[in-house]
């Protein structure tokens, strides 16, 4: 068992940025604690480590922030971006928060759902204000993020429910309204679990009307009751392992319910069929290292054979996390396809 | 955004061979060092030098090879105190450290029932389980968290952090007038500062919630400003007459009543002293600011059921000067010691009374260093020494002075000391309307608490926008500002940890509303915040500098 483990280890060290390894390992470690052996999540112990920053007014890098609780009744937050006007003077004011979008030109609202498998991290971590930032100064567009409730406390379908009242509200907000059109142009997104959360509240919104223009999924997290051959070939060299996997679906899905649930495998026989139904176009971006990336896979070819339109970018030699630094090509790439996919009309 | 510099990244380092200098001599210039920190994890909260990566990565390797090889050491890690996460290097190493040393003791002891009554909590987590490191070696390891001095985030920039409710839209104009007058008053336009502020009592009449309270208060205070008609009883706190200072109590016993803030700054700034006390037979706490005394209570039942026997509890408390016909630091005491007697804890006190702390000299302390532990506690005091050029740094010196054991601070976490009007405005706007906000949610409160907490806070209000100069002594200060005064003082930080995180968060929960309350832990000091907005910070400190002798 040791020697194989000293393979594992050597084995994720050569595929990444040093920086990147120790960051991911740490979460790894910290996230093998949180989940006791007994079952059970220790959630003081994980909000104590989870670094967070506020919000923030002031501009930085052409970016500033605040957070508006959307739901009173639920206590759901969430954090708005929007990128700095650069003929504005003064840090903005709080008038200027919810100031209609400036410009002749269309602008892309994205409402991001952060990953964490369902139980972890915040739309205030720091891993995740960063990567909203991020995608705002790339995409010229304006990124909510949503601060869903979380397994095991709040399983399945709290963050479906959640995420359907904040595209309920990005939706009906004036000031989200691109001049040009009178519209809100509105993109799902997610990291993980948080592309699942876009998958689900994308099927909703083509049921009643909203009008969604794109889902963009990275290394959304899906899988089944099989053993697919990339987790056993994978499992436990990436920092991921199929047995935390496993604790993590049981922690999102209902009670005595298998990995054939369609929340978990959308195009499992349970599931309803997407053909015909109105669903946004798709990009999704695979992570070649990632052990779920035949469920990954399986999901970009089950929206092809049903119609829908996907754009599927495998990135061979990336492992997880791989978007939280910007210290390496894949980075850099998909935050071009992104920002292409966003801005494509 | 960078770009062109990214590039796909080096291949793993080799191993440092044997370097010339001796490595420890590296170290303690590398710790002076912060430019080395690696900058993409810095921005993720995480503070690691490049230099150390490689090393830091080593241990995260030996730490996942130690669990994989052991069923235990998860549950271990699961019940042991965390320290300061962003320390990466210190964390795991700790993590080595506790998995190699384990504790042979019963671990029940630290682990706290869901259910169990609060009055008991103090007393059950502060005390380390039997064989747990208490000792030298456990001592230095909480000194190596951290380097001296440590790294902060650019003190120089603010960050301006709001919540907004949804119910923004109702309240635009209202916030729009507020602001416009507060800009009139900054161009020095009284006439329209006048004509604005009392548009914004209008409008804040039919504004119903926490944003019209927050406003009826702040146009009182911009009305004030404009006539700069205030008198002295009402705004200056250092000092004042004998009304003056008992409402005053009264008031922040609505405000401990009705909302967890002083709760929370009283119950974390305990359990960092009771931690630092553990083995101490002689305890002496000196109280900047004694008030109602409310903080004592908890502190001393917990220190009675402490294992072993609680220590003797001398308490010298600080007040404003007496009047001649009353002196109710005295009386404060006497109940104090009626209190201890009841919980079986043998007790001192000693009132003194100062107009300003900056009056205080370490001599008036009587302290007794062979004997006794010394604790000084501060509990929104400090910032009012802003007010006067060189009273914090008279008053830190004579702290220093008296070796203490443990400083423990509580501040408000904000920058109402900015030096232009404007924007202490505006951050004293959003400050204080994310606290009413906090106020609005406890609708199963007596509402006499609730209104008395608005008065207390609304004189805050007042103070920050209307007063001015030595009168103006609300000058809330943020913790990285803090950060730099105590470090500049000669403290280093005491890092608060898990176990104090995990008792605060449980408080909070009782309370009505306590969904928004939230407690963050930020650089080894705990914020209370209200929603994403941290409101209160404790922090906790000792002498810096190597030679620290330790009395116990």
């Amino acid at each position: 068992m040791a020697a194989s483990d000293e393979v594992n280890l050597i084995d994720s060290r050569t595929v990444v940025p040093l920086n990147t390894w120790v960051l991911i390992s740490n979460f790894k470690l910290a996230y093998n604690l949180l989940r006791r052996p007994d079952g059970t999540f220790n959630r003081h112990l994980a909000e104590f480590l989870d670094r967070k920053v506020t919000a923030n007014a002031n501009p930085v890098d052409g970016v500033f922030s605040f957070d508006v609780i959307i739901d009173r009744r639920i206590n759901l937050l969430s954090r708005v971006y929007r990128p700095a006007s650069p003929d504005q003077e003064q840090p903005p004011s709080v008038l200027d928060l919810e100031k209609p979008l400036d410009g002749e030109e269309i602008v892309p609202v994205i409402l991001f759902f952060h990953g964490g498998s369902f139980a972890h991290s915040s739309a205030n971590s720091a891993i995740y204000d960063t990567l909203c930032r991020r995608l705002v100064g790339v995409c010229k567009c304006v990124v909510v993020s949503v601060n869903y409730r979380r397994a095991p406390e709040n399983p399945y379908p709290c963050a479906y429910d959640d995420g359907w009242i904040a595209l309920n509200w990005v939706n009906s907000r004036s000031w989200l309204k691109s001049k040009k059109d009178s519209k809100v142009h509105i993109f799902l997104a997610g990291d993980s679990s948080g592309g699942n959360i876009a998958h689900n509240v994308a099927l909703k919104a083509g049921e009643s009307g909203i009008y969604v223009l794109g889902n963009i999924l990275l290394n959304p997290m899906f899988g089944g009751s099989e053993r697919t051959e990339s987790e056993k070939r994978l499992d436990g060299k990436y920092f991921v392992t199929v047995r935390d996997r496993d604790w993590y679906w049981k922690a999102f899905l209902p009670e005595g319910e298998d990995r054939e649930h369609p929340a978990c495998n959308p195009f499992s026989s349970r599931a309803r069929s997407l053909e015909g139904l109105s669903f946004p176009k798709s990009l999704v971006v695979v992570a070649g290292l990632d052990l779920i990336q035949d469920w990954q896979l399986a999901y970009a070819e089950g929206l092809k054979r049903a119609g829908q339109e996907v754009k599927l970018m495998h990135l061979e030699k990336a492992t997880v996390g791989f978007y939280l630094l910007p210290n390496n090509n894949h980075f850099h790439n998909v935050m071009d396809e992104i920002s292409a996919f966003v801005n494509a009309e | 955004m960078k770009r062109g510099h990214v590039e796909t990244w080096d291949p793993p380092p080799q191993p440092p061979s044997g370097s010339g200098p001796s490595m420890a001599d590296n170290k303690s210039k590398m710790a002076a060092d912060d430019s080395n920190m690696d900058e993409l994890l810095a921005v993720l909260g995480y503070k690691v030098r490049s230099s150390e990566m490689a090393e830091v990565a080593q241990k995260l390797e030996q730490l996942e090879m130690v669990l994989s090889n052991d069923d235990v050491g998860s549950t271990v890690l699961n019940d042991t105190v965390h320290y300061n996460p962003s320390d990466l290097s210190s964390w795991v190493e700790s993590m080595l450290s506790e998995l190699n040393n384990p504790a042979s003791s019963d671990l029940d002891q630290t682990r706290i029932c869901e259910d169990s009554d609060l009055r008991a909590i103090p007393g059950l987590s502060a005390f380390p389980a039997e064989g747990e490191v208490v000792d030298e070696e456990a001592s230095s390891k909480r000194i190596r968290l951290g380097p001296v001095g440590s790294w902060c985030d650019a003190a120089g920039e603010s960050t301006r952090s709001m919540v907004l409710v949804d119910s923004q839209e109702t309240g635009v104009r209202l916030v729009h007038a507020l602001v416009a007058c507060a800009e009139a008053i900054q161009q020095e336009d009284h006439n329209l500062a006048d004509a604005l502020v009392k548009r914004v009592g209008t409008l804040a009449v039919s504004q119903a919630g926490a944003m019209g309270k927050v406003a009826t208060y702040f146009a009182q205070a911009l009305t004030r400003r404009i006539y700069r008609a205030y008198m002295t009883t009402e705004t200056d706190f250092s000092g004042g007459s004998a009304v003056g200072p008992s409402f005053e109590e009264v008031l922040q016993m609505h405000f401990y009543e009705s909302c967890p803030y002083l709760k929370f700054a009283h119950f974390t700034v305990n359990q960092a002293i009771l931690e630092a006390v553990t083995t101490a037979r002689r305890v002496h706490v000196i109280d900047l600011g004694l008030n109602q005394g409310m903080q004592w209570p908890a502190l001393m039942q917990a220190l009675a059921v402490r294992p072993g026997g609680p220590p003797s509890f001398r308490l010298t408390g600080i007040g404003p000067p007496q009047t001649e016909n009353s002196d109710s630091l005295q009386q404060l005491g006497w109940k104090l010691a009626q209190f201890a007697q009841a919980v079986g804890v043998e007790f001192e006190f000693k009132g003194l009374a100062a107009e300003t702390l900056s009056d205080l000299e370490p001599g008036m302390f009587e302290t007794r260093p062979e004997s006794e532990t010394l604790v000084v506690n501060s509990v929104f005091e400090l910032h009012r020494l802003l007010a006067r050029s060189g009273s914090i740094e008279k008053l830190l010196a004579t702290v220093k002075a008296v070796k203490p054991s443990i400083v423990t601070v509580v501040e408000q976490e904000a920058n109402h000391n900015g030096i232009v009007f404007l924007d202490r405005f505006n951050e004293a706007l959003h400050y204080y309307s994310s606290l009413f906000d906090s106020l609005e949610d406890s609708y199963s409160l007596p509402s006499q608490d609730r209104v008395m907490s608005e008065v207390y806070l609304g004189r805050q209000i007042l103070n920050v926008v209307a007063a001015e100069g030595s009168d103006r002594v609300e000058r809330h200060e943020t913790l990285s500002q803090w950060k730099t005064r105590m470090g500049s003082a000669g403290f280093a930080p005491v890092p608060l940890g898990s176990s104090a995180f995990k008792q605060a968060s449980m408080l909070l929960s009782l309370f009505a509303g306590g969904d928004g309350y939230r407690v963050e832990e930020n650089d080894g000091c705990l914020m209370l915040g209200w929603q994403t907005r941290p409101l209160i910070t404790t922090s906790a400190w000792k002498l810096g500098g190597a030679a620290v002798e330790m009395t116990r």
